[in-house]
């Protein structure tokens, strides 16, 4: 077996292994703002609860019990973040960066959109909102995009009717915390890290592998192997305006939505 | 001079001050922030030095706001020696308490009249290697998982955690259970055996230290031997040290309580300027 087969071999396994902290990812958990990547996270947080008690909002809660117990997280389906930056000036090791003052350059995690549940786009589908999700109520509710304190660079509304995360979401959540819909919110905070290979966690490499599976990846895949005409007419298609969505998460959540929880 | 109540005060007001500080917190008052794991009085950092050097070893990496918060504590280490166990720690408070408690009990329930405290476990050579094992091997081991472990056991900082969880939700969290379980045995089978054996606040305080810092000076002619036939000062040392030789034990938290109790006023406080 050639050793670069062997390497990936190991990758494999190192990826798919379970490490104690792959299980402090979750949707819509959060560390505070300007957290450091996970596994350096946990090295550094001493669990001295400083930027818990400076949130003038209670947005940051302790962990009770596991291997994390201690540390702080943000639960935006509670209680977001208000991105006042006052926590991460306080923190004594630096697992939450000190530099940090600008709320726009927050990278705490990036929202999803579930259209299987936003108001918004099952109005578009459906003109009305389906039996199981309201009955005959028709709106677009949109309150996301209101609510959003990085408006239109975090998140617009597409063709002003429907909306759409950007790349500018640092994922304060404020919108999982506003967002109308239960008993699952429509909108969802991805925590940075659990996207990447790397450093995500059981939920990541799970959605990944039903991503992989799913037929949407060979949708992306045909347009690349496009030539000739084909090509030329596909790109006719991609809209030139600055408004464009550029960012577009990854994957696909799992099924079972209990399984992000 | 009777150091025991002014030990006793500060060490209430670093008790109540665990309270406080919170409830600061909660009227906006952002002076003082933290817990006993890390403080931040006015703009200066102060932490744990055992926190910081497993944060060191945990993320390999030595930031600038970690190594600012150590040099206060160093400082004052260097200077008044491992004060913090002895003058201020919550713990070695209520540890206190719980010793005089079961002094209490012994001589109520059981008809026991002399106090054998420390008679049990005095080899404060045993002590010092099982608390410095611990200090090692958790920092090792805290290094090797990449979290610092040695803050899941830290006793200072749980009960000041539990203290800010309580102001701010009315409620405690599960480590609660183990400072009451070390309680718990100190009450029943081994006295006393934390702060002497192993928390590791007190291991790494101890370590720094310079012949000027302020010790525990024994007076008496003939060191090796007791010098009175009452050993009060052994009686009462909460290290189980026996002052009158051992006065220059790493385990000595400088607590004065032997100075107190000695009958023939031998023991004194040295440090940096006395005679």
């Amino acid at each position: 077996m050639a050793p670069v087969h062997f390497l990936a071999l190991l990758k494999n396994w190192l990826i798919s292994s379970e490490r104690p902290i792959d299980k402090n990812f979750a949707a819509n958990r959060l560390r505070p703002p300007g957290a450091v990547e996970e596994a350096k996270f946990m090295a550094l947080c001493i669990r001295c609860n400083r930027c818990l008690e400076v949130c003038p909002y209670g947005s940051i809660k302790r962990e009770g019990f596991g291997i994390a117990i201690g540390t702080p997280y943000v639960y935006p389906e509670k209680k977001a973040c208000y991105l006042c930056m006052a926590c991460c000036r306080l923190c004594p090791t630096g697992a939450l960066d000190n530099q940090l003052k600008v709320p726009e350059k927050v990278q705490m995690g990036k929202a999803k959109i579930d259209t299987k549940t936003c108001y918004s786009h099952l109005f578009l589908e459906h003109d009305v909102l389906p039996e199981s999700r309201g009955g005959s109520i028709g709106a677009l509710c949109n309150t996301c995009y209101y609510v959003c304190p990085l408006q239109d660079s975090a998140i617009m509304l597409k063709d002003n009717l429907f909306p759409v995360i950007l790349d500018g979401c640092v994922g304060c959540g404020i919108c999982v915390e506003r967002c109308p819909t239960s008993p699952n919110r429509a909108i969802s905070i991805i925590p940075t890290g659990m996207g990447r290979p790397d450093e995500a966690g059981f939920y990541f490499r799970k959605a990944r592998r039903s991503y992989e599976n799913s037929s949407s990846l060979q949708k992306t895949d045909d347009s690349k192997s496009l030539s000739g005409e084909k090509l030329l007419e596909q790109k006719f298609k991609i809209q030139n305006s600055d408004k464009a969505p550029k960012f577009e998460f990854p994957y696909e959540p799992p099924k079972n939505r209990g399984d992000w929880d | 001079m009777k150091y025991g109540r002014f030990r006793i005060a500060t060490q209430t007001v670093v008790f109540l001050l665990m309270f406080a500080i919170p409830l600061l917190n909660v009227y906006e008052l952002y002076f003082i922030t933290g817990t006993y794991y890390a403080l931040n009085v006015g703009g200066l950092g102060v932490a744990d030095p055992v926190v910081i050097l497993q944060a060191m070893f945990a993320s390999g990496q030595l930031t600038l706001p970690l190594l600012s918060a150590a040099v206060f504590p160093i400082f004052v280490a260097l200077i008044m020696g491992r004060v913090w166990c002895g003058w201020l720690c919550p713990y070695l408070f209520i540890s206190d308490r719980v010793e005089s408690l079961r002094q209490f009990i012994r001589r109520k329930v059981f008809k026991v009249d002399h106090p054998v405290a420390n008679r049990e476990v005095q080899n404060s050579f045993r002590a010092n290697f099982i608390r410095f094992s611990f200090l090692i091997t958790g920092t090792a081991f805290g290094g090797m998982l990449g979290i610092p472990v040695l803050n899941y056991i830290s006793a200072p900082g749980i009960l000041s955690t539990e203290a800010m969880i309580f102001v701010k939700e009315r409620s405690f969290s599960i480590e609660i259970l183990f400072v009451l379980g070390i309680v718990g045995l100190q009450l029943t089978l081994l006295p006393r055996f934390w702060c002497r054996m192993f928390c590791p606040t007190g291991t790494l305080l101890s370590l720094i230290r310079s012949p000027q810092t302020l010790r525990v000076d024994s007076l008496s002619k003939h060191p090796t031997t007791p010098c009175c036939k009452e050993i009060s000062c052994s009686d009462v040392c909460p290290m189980g040290l026996q002052p009158y030789r051992e006065s220059r034990d790493l385990l000595c938290a400088n607590c004065g309580q032997c100075i107190d109790a000695c009958k023939h006023d031998r023991l004194r406080f040295y440090s940096m300027g006395s005679a």
